[in-house]
């Protein structure tokens, strides 16, 4: 199999890692009235959400703290029991069975924010490693794949490093690389770059993005509005449900719907209300730099 | 002793390791850098550079192995040194972790209490810091630790920081996991805090949350104080920053794009209106 082409620092481009072709259209993702609530707990975290996303497919999820967004990432994974659903399909898994709960753990990969919590070994290869070890695959199969991941990662200088060495973004970079070393078809991120200082926020946006090309499915939950701007799709949260669901545009074109859930605009578009409030309108909204130096440089 | 709102703080070359089985790993190495009493410092620098480190040895938790941190101008062991340190607010990264009282009230009562406060100063201090924070004592206080939401408990756990009046406050990455709106809110409270005068260190990897908050800045580097003074966005600062993991602000470089000079770039969004509109 092979993917669209991309530029030569496109971690995409590398390979395909579905090991078999999902049917067309089929969401890879497919929950509905998905419901949970903790031990203990008065009011559900979630509670009757709908989610469906395909192959391909670049997902951000969005809401204010305890909206439900990381309880949705480890349901996703297969790492909880649903409390119900009429529909809780992982990679054709039914995630309301422990069986298919194993099962989405194989096919559905996980990355959390705290990138120490996730490297187990002394070195960065034995960490991409790990996983297909416990797998039981062939030594030459293991070492083949790990090259590739850490080529795809921008790793392979690293192999040899010893994690407590490795800053927050190569570290993450280390999780994923092992995370997705195993061949996944959904992989579900909870706001990976939460940690990390400015240049490792970029190398592991960077390394996600590119990931959709090679036909994985993304799920990227995140506080961050600027890295909400390059998603095809959001999903934003409120207590436990979906209250929004389309465009990115969309959702940053609504001022209400932002300030009910708690969110915000990414910086660009902070500067054009408070320049609207000013008695000066750019259109359409700015959401990058670029974008606003663009809009700016037409109006003058 | 000053009883100024503001404390002045001073590191000389401090330098501190953690013990490892092989051998010490140095953690701050000749760190010198100061900062005036109600000045506000962005402590900036990539993960594993030193920063939280920096500000529990500020705090007096781990004592450097050598050099002096200057409280108010007196060095550690100084008559009224304790004084000086109880004044110092730590604010740890995620510190709803800490929280651990039955009430909201209670928890913030905790470190006041532990000073030996009267009780009647330990009330109106609590009242305070649970109103400086947006949890008013009247709705909130009663509460739950863990029957509040994310961006609440950590509100409530700098409100029991705040709850000791501090002159000088430590916060490492305070911005961490918060939502937006609860981002916000914190940046106005610690603006407030800087209006009245309260000497800010500020850990974070948010450079534009630093460039809105904070005077000065210090660059940590392995340890080492990479760059210590005002913001410069002149072609070494920008290299520095580069090399640091860090990027401008981006109102600065927005100023920088549009011809302007960065280092007159506005620190908010709003002041950034103003002068475009």
């Amino acid at each position: 199999m092979t993917s669209p082409s991309a530029g030569p620092s496109d971690p995409g481009a590398a390979s395909v890692d579905a090991p078999q072709a999902p049917e067309p259209r089929a969401p890879l993702l497919d929950v509905r009235g998905l419901s949970y609530r903790y031990p203990g707990a008065q009011v559900e975290a979630l509670a009757g959400l709908d989610l469906a996303v395909s192959s391909g497919e670049f997902v951000a999820v969005v809401g204010a703290n305890g909206s439900g967004k990381s309880t949705l990432a480890r349901l996703l994974g297969g790492l909880e029991r649903p409390a119900g659903a009429t529909l809780a399909l992982a990679c054709g898994h039914d995630l309301l069975t422990e069986d298919g709960r194993m099962a989405a753990r194989r096919d559905v990969g996980v990355l959390f924010q705290n990138p120490e919590n996730q490297l187990v070994a002394e070195c960065v290869e034995d960490d991409v490693a790990f996983g297909l070890e416990n797998l039981a695959w062939a030594p030459e199969a293991i070492g083949a794949r790990v090259d590739e991941m850490l080529e795809r990662f921008w790793l392979t200088e690293l192999r040899r490093r010893e994690p407590h060495l490795l800053s927050g973004g190569q570290k993450q970079r280390t999780a994923l690389a092992g995370v997705l070393a195993v061949p996944r078809r959904v992989l579900v991120l909870d706001e990976p770059t939460a940690m990390l200082d400015p240049a490792g926020r970029s190398e592991v946006l960077e390394a996600v993005r590119g990931l959709r090309a090679g036909g994985l499915a993304v799920v990227y939950v995140t506080q961050e509005m600027d890295e909400v701007v390059g998603a095809d799709r959001v999903v934003a949260l409120e207590a436990g449900a979906v209250v929004y669901a389309g465009s990115v545009g969309g959702l940053f074109g609504d001022g209400d719907l932002l300030r009910r859930l708690g969110l915000g605009l990414p910086v660009a578009g902070e500067l054009a209300l408070e320049l609207a409030a000013a008695g000066r309108f750019l259109s359409p909204l700015p959401l990058t730099l670029e974008e606003l130096l663009a809009v700016l440089g037409e109006q003058t | 002793m000053s009883d100024a709102r503001g404390m002045a703080l001073a590191c000389r070359e401090v330098d501190f390791s953690y013990e490892e089985a092989r051998a010490p790993i140095p953690a701050l190495r000749g760190l010198t850098f100061e900062v005036g009493s109600g000045q506000s410092l962005a402590l900036l620098g990539a993960s594993g550079s030193g920063k939280s480190t920096l500000l529990q040895v500020i705090k007096g938790l781990d004592p450097p192995e050598a050099g002096d941190v200057l409280l108010d101008g007196s060095p550690a062991g100084a008559a009224g040194y304790a004084e000086l340190r109880r004044q110092v607010g730590l604010v740890f990264q995620t510190p709803e972790l800490q929280l651990f009282a039955a009430s909201a009230r209670e928890d913030v009562a905790f470190g006041p209490r532990r000073l030996g406060w009267p009780e009647a100063d330990v009330a109106a201090a609590v009242d305070e810091a649970l109103e400086l924070v947006g949890l008013p004592p009247d709705r909130f206080g009663g509460r739950h630790p863990y029957a509040l939401s994310g961006g609440e408990q950590r509100r409530l756990a700098l409100a029991g920081v705040l709850a000791m009046r501090p002159r000088l406050l430590l916060l490492d990455e305070p911005f961490v996991s918060l939502d937006p709106a609860t981002r916000r809110e914190l940046a106005k409270i610690l603006s407030r805090l800087r209006a009245d005068g309260v000497t800010l260190v500020l850990a974070t990897h948010d450079v534009d949350l630093a460039w809105a908050l904070c005077d000065q800045l210090l660059v940590l580097d392995a340890g080492r104080a990479a760059a210590a003074g005002p913001w410069d966005f002149g072609e070494s600062g920008r290299e520095l920053l580069a090399a640091s993991r860090l990027r401008e602000p981006f109102l600065v470089e927005l100023w920088r794009r549009l011809g302007r000079d960065p280092s007159a770039a506005p620190r908010t969004a709003a002041a950034a209106a103003v002068a475009l509109r």
